[in-house]
């Protein structure tokens, strides 16, 4: 006996029959096949069930979406994120999320301006990955939404373009009334070179919250931004210690001659971790002042300090 | 479904793909873009959309080589020093030159990354010297995301067959494979002009110490055909003494990820909540440390996270349970552990072979053929040392192309169809008695004695008894072993991939007569590293229906070690001891 | 030799009323990689048949209707 060994490729046509089954749980399976024949004739018949009577068949064809891509399946998911039931339109924001294709972005500006906040960040979202130019504007006017999940998307559609001229909108962001807003926006400074910029992310070094003088004080270092030697050494006092570390590395980073005493004392740290960074960041700076620090810790209790302690006395030479 | 069904079925394809897990897909995927005009068949054991060990996404890439963050010269000193020397560099260089393209190319695929604010890659530090994890808090569709690519190139997907066997021409090259059906016993002869081989890790060697046959480290589908099938075609097998040990989550066996955890500051502590290891990187000497740690007094060892601050530790928390093992969450509650209050408990895993994580496997060259003519491997079962998920999907790329080139310039190889006949009356054997031995006794036994007898500290005489107790299974295997349906069928032809792994890796063990790869290859009669005699790759292969062992040199270094990088992990270890 | 029937708690269960295995749907026992759940020829419902379970959960995430819950295996919890 011989048999087919091979996964079908189903035909389309006769899904489409089994979409029009009285049986809510049998379109819902037809909407499951079609979308596994990565058929692009299949978009066309899984956005038609966006308008299906069941929620549930709804909500499979949000999902089977995500499959596809392109101006057309963002068309139909358009649909789903208006939907009434709130699981719908979750999956239809997620599966819009998933979009490669530029072109997907025209059917979704629209919706950008949408009177509910959940379809608003999430048209943002998808535009993120996108990377239109024409977003930018869309993002810009975002930034004054009242809703704080709609402004961290439209954060992320500038940041992801990389626009310099929408610096200024940023820096604002990064006084905003949300802890999640500021860290979202002082990271997505990173990219730009410009001094406003630096000076943004060393007024966040003195945020309330913790979190945003963490990414502060890590971008600081990232973007080299030399002028901010000065700053980082003073919240060397920070009274958190995951803080601390990140001001350190970025100490290392900028090569912080003038701060080598302060960083040689967080070797005498309790939590390892500040240890190791500290060690590692005076290897990185290398100056042979910090020798006498490194050597009275090479016998630290944590071997991880000690391979820090032993590199950077290898680079001190 | 599952009642034993007498077929068979031919077909002919110009690239066969067996195992459709990480490097598989992409071996395929690679081929037909190359030749849209070949026939690519992909070949899988369990169902394509959801095999493998990236079933549920992984937490990030263990091995990146982003331009900007690290060198691919770099990667090839580090994975070199962190493999004791004995590394082909050709192949980790070329994996390191070509990653990256691989990553944009996953990423158009829809794979998800972490981007920072800015949407570059949001690389972090592990290793000694450069900086190459790339996290994927959101990758729990990858393989859906494989699975469109590969419908939608039209790639034929064969499901649910099981490779037993390799077949081979009289001329010596590759002439196609075997499968039978999981569900039916039907069986599938695949003519073809080149075979990729990327069936993952023998996963299933050592027993976890829960007892659960299925409770592995690996997916538990990768029970090691791929080694058993190269060595049965005459392939030659490298370092299966380097065995695979991981450290992991107490009982469940699954990573607690220092990876992701490391960049946040968590790290891998003994009980005093102090870390002991210099880096989290895994590799034999840092297993060494973690197992004498375990048995010193100042065991057991934890994966500590509770400096944390608590969001921190919850945000790992996050991403440790919804991808990768998200079971890891479950788990964690039915203890109820919360991993801002306490530390975790760890273990080390069962033995097994796979060179994802340390570095033995079928021996390829920097194409990933192997030593026959037109076969292939790629991922967990070929040599390239920790490949990781970016190794399976690059080398399955490399595999693909030159696997469709050269199907391109040969006509299929004849087969003798005694040998499939043979074949099929050695699989059905079980289905033909009456009663016996069941595959789960079998195995169990066979695993039980790879724990008693084979695992680190390797003791010559220990081994030697070893040998005799798995012959004894191996007698009951052959004359005794019943299956009563397809699915059981599986298992017992798993069983017989397993025991053929167990004396691959008892055989290569006993050859090399030195200490390598910290507790890989720890042998309590030879302690010591022997560079003069053993700086060699070890070589396993079966000759005259034997098995034997050969010395192969190293490469020489495309990227030059310096003797004080040479022992970076070895001053560790001596550090650590005084 | 013999075989024996020895029972054993198995980890994965299925909610018969949301599981729609009887309206075509086979996505759970489709995508388990290491082939353990089966449609029951008495309830046409979703079911574990073989206690090899890596506890890995595609069955749980692909279900459309959430009627797959993953335990951990009773041996390992
Ligand atoms: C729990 C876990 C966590 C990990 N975490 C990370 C991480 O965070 N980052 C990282 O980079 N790497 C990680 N890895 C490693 C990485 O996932 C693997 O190296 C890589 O996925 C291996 O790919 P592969 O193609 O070789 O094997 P797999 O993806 O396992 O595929 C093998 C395939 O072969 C099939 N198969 C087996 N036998 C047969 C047969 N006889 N016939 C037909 N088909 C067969 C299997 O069903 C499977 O689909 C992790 C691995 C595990 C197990
Ligand atoms: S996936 Fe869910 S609905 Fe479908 S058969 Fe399995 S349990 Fe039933
Ligand atoms: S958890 Fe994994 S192995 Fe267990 S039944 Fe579900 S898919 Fe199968």
């Amino acid at each position: 006996m011989t048999f087919e060994p091979f996964e079908a490729f189903s035909d389309v046509e006769d899904l489409a029959g089994k979409l029009r089954d009285p049986d809510p749980s049998v379109r819902r399976v037809a909407v499951m096949e079609l979308a596994d024949t990565a058929d692009p004739e299949a978009v066309a018949l899984v956005g038609g069930a966006l308008k299906d009577g069941s929620a549930e068949v709804r909500l499979q064809a949000a999902i089977a979406l995500g499959e596809f891509d392109g101006a057309e399946t963002a068309a139909c998911l358009v649909v789903g994120l208006v939907d009434d039931d709130p699981r719908v339109a979750r999956a239809a924001a997620d599966s819009l999320a998933e979009l490669k294709d530029p072109v997907a972005a025209d059917p979704v500006f629209p919706l950008v301006e949408h009177e509910r906040p959940f379809v608003r960040a999430a048209a943002l979202r998808a535009l993120k990955e996108l990377r239109r130019r024409e977003s930018l504007a869309h993002g810009l006017r975002a930034l004054d939404d009242p809703d704080a999940h709609v402004r961290i998307e439209a954060i992320g559609v500038i940041g992801y373009l990389k626009a310099e001229e929408a610096l200024p909108a940023l820096i604002a962001s990064g006084k905003d009334e949300v802890p999640e807003v500021r860290r979202t926006a002082v990271g997505a400074l990173a990219f730009a070179r410009s001094s406003h910029a630096g000076e943004a992310l060393m007024r966040a070094l003195d945020d309330e919250d913790w979190s945003v003088r963490e990414v502060a004080a890590e971008m600081l270092g990232k973007t080299g931004v030399t002028r901010a030697v000065a700053p980082l050494m003073a919240r060397m006092d920070d009274r958190d210690w995951q803080v601390r570390v990140k001001v350190v590395r970025s100490l290392g980073q900028l090569h912080a001659v003038e701060a080598v005493p302060l960083i040689a004392a967080a070797l005498g740290e309790e939590v390892s971790n500040l240890r190791k960074e500290a060690a590692a960041a005076l290897g990185e700076i290398a100056h042979p002042s910090s020798r006498p620090y490194l050597e009275r810790y090479a016998d630290d209790p944590d071997p991880d300090v000690r391979k820090n302690v032993r590199w950077a006395l290898g680079r001190i030479g | 479904m599952d009642e034993i069904k007498d077929g068979l079925s031919e077909i002919e394809c110009d690239v066969l793909v067996i195992g459709g897990g990480t490097a598989g897909p992409m071996a395929a995927y690679k081929a037909k873009m190359k030749n849209p005009d070949a026939k690519v068949v992909l070949l899988e054991k369990a169902n394509v959309k959801r095999s493998g060990a990236i079933s549920m996404g992984m937490d990030g890439l263990n091995n990146a080589v982003i331009p900007g963050h690290s060198t691919p010269e770099q990667y090839t000193k580090e994975i070199t020093i962190a493999n004791d020397g004995i590394c082909d560099q050709a192949a980790v260089y070329k994996y390191a030159q070509h990653c990256y393209e691989i990553i944009e190319e996953l990423d158009k695929f829809g794979i998800r990354f972490q981007k920072d604010e800015n949407g570059d890659y949001d690389v972090k530090k592990v290793h000694h010297i450069g900086t190459y994890v790339l996290p994927m808090p959101n990758g729990e569709t990858v393989k859906k995301a494989l699975y469109r690519q590969l419908r939608r190139a039209r790639i034929l997907i064969s499901n649910r067959f099981m490779a037993t066997r390799l077949l081979k021409g009289r001329s010596g090259r590759i002439a196609g494979a075997v499968a039978v059906n999981t569900r039916t016993a039907e069986f599938l002869v695949v003519r073809a002009k080149s075979v990729i081989m990327s069936m993952g890790a023998a996963g299933r060697l050592g027993l976890p110490t829960s007892g659960y046959l299925y409770g592995t480290y690996e997916n538990a589908a990768n029970s090691g055909e791929g080694y058993a099938m190269a060595y049965h075609a005459g392939a030659k097998l490298a370092n299966l003494e380097c065995f695979q040990i991981n450290p992991l989550i107490k009982d469940y066996n699954g990573p607690s990820c220092a990876y992701v955890a490391g960049p946040f500051g968590g790290f891998t502590a003994n009980s005093r909540g102090e870390r002991f290891i210099e880096c989290d990187y895994w590799s034999g000497q840092m297993m060494q440390e973690f197992y004498n740690e375990l048995l010193s007094g100042n065991g057991p060892v934890f994966l500590k996270l509770n400096h944390l601050h608590k969001e921190t530790a919850d945000h790992i928390e996050q991403i440790l349970h919804t991808v990768e093992r998200p079971s890891r969450g479950r788990f964690h509650e039915g203890r109820g552990t919360r991993y801002h209050e306490t530390m975790i408990e760890m273990h080390i895993s069962e033995i097994g072979f796979c060179s994802g994580h340390s570095a033995s496997g079928v021996f390829v060259d920097d194409c990933a053929r192997t030593t026959v003519p037109g076969l292939y491997a790629a991922g967990d079962m070929a040599s390239v040392p920790h490949n990781y998920m970016l190794g399976a999907f690059t080398n399955g790329a490399f595999a693909g192309e030159d696997a469709v080139a050269f199907a391109g310039e040969v006509d299929f190889e004849d087969y003798d169809r005694e040998e499939v006949a043979r074949e099929q009356e050695r699989v059905l054997a079980p289905t033909r008695r009456e009663d016996g031995i069941p595959p789960n006794q079998i195995e169990y036994k066979a695993r039980r004695l790879v724990n008693d007898y084979l695992q680190p500290p390797k003791v010559t005489r220990k081994y030697e008894l070893g040998q005799a107790r798995l012959a004894e299974v191996r007698d009951d295997m052959e004359n005794h072993m019943v299956a009563r349906d397809a699915h059981e069928l599986m298992r017992a032809m798993e069983v017989t991939s397993i025991l053929d792994c167990a004396d691959m890796a008892a055989f290569a063990s006993l050859y090399r007569e030195e200490s390598r790869w910290g507790l890989y290859h720890w042998r309590t009669d030879h302690p010591e590293r022997n560079d003069e005699e053993w700086k060699c790759h070890v070589l396993l292969s079966k000759q005259d229906g034997r098995m034997t062992c050969e010395k192969h040199p190293v490469q020489p270094y495309i990227v030059p070690i310096s003797e004080e990088e040479k022992d970076a992990y070895y001053k560790q270890r001596i550090k650590a001891e005084a | 030799m013999p075989l024996a029937n020895t029972s054993t708690t198995v980890p994965v269960l299925v909610d018969e009323g949301k599981c729609i295995a009887d309206k075509g749907c086979t996505v759970c026992v489709d995508v388990c990689p290491l082939d353990v759940l089966r449609i029951s020829e008495l309830t046409n419902k979703a079911y574990m048949k073989f206690d090899e379970c890596w506890y890995c959960m595609p069955c749980e995430a692909d279900c459309p209707t959430g009627a797959v819950t993953v335990n951990i295996p009773y041996l390992l919890k």
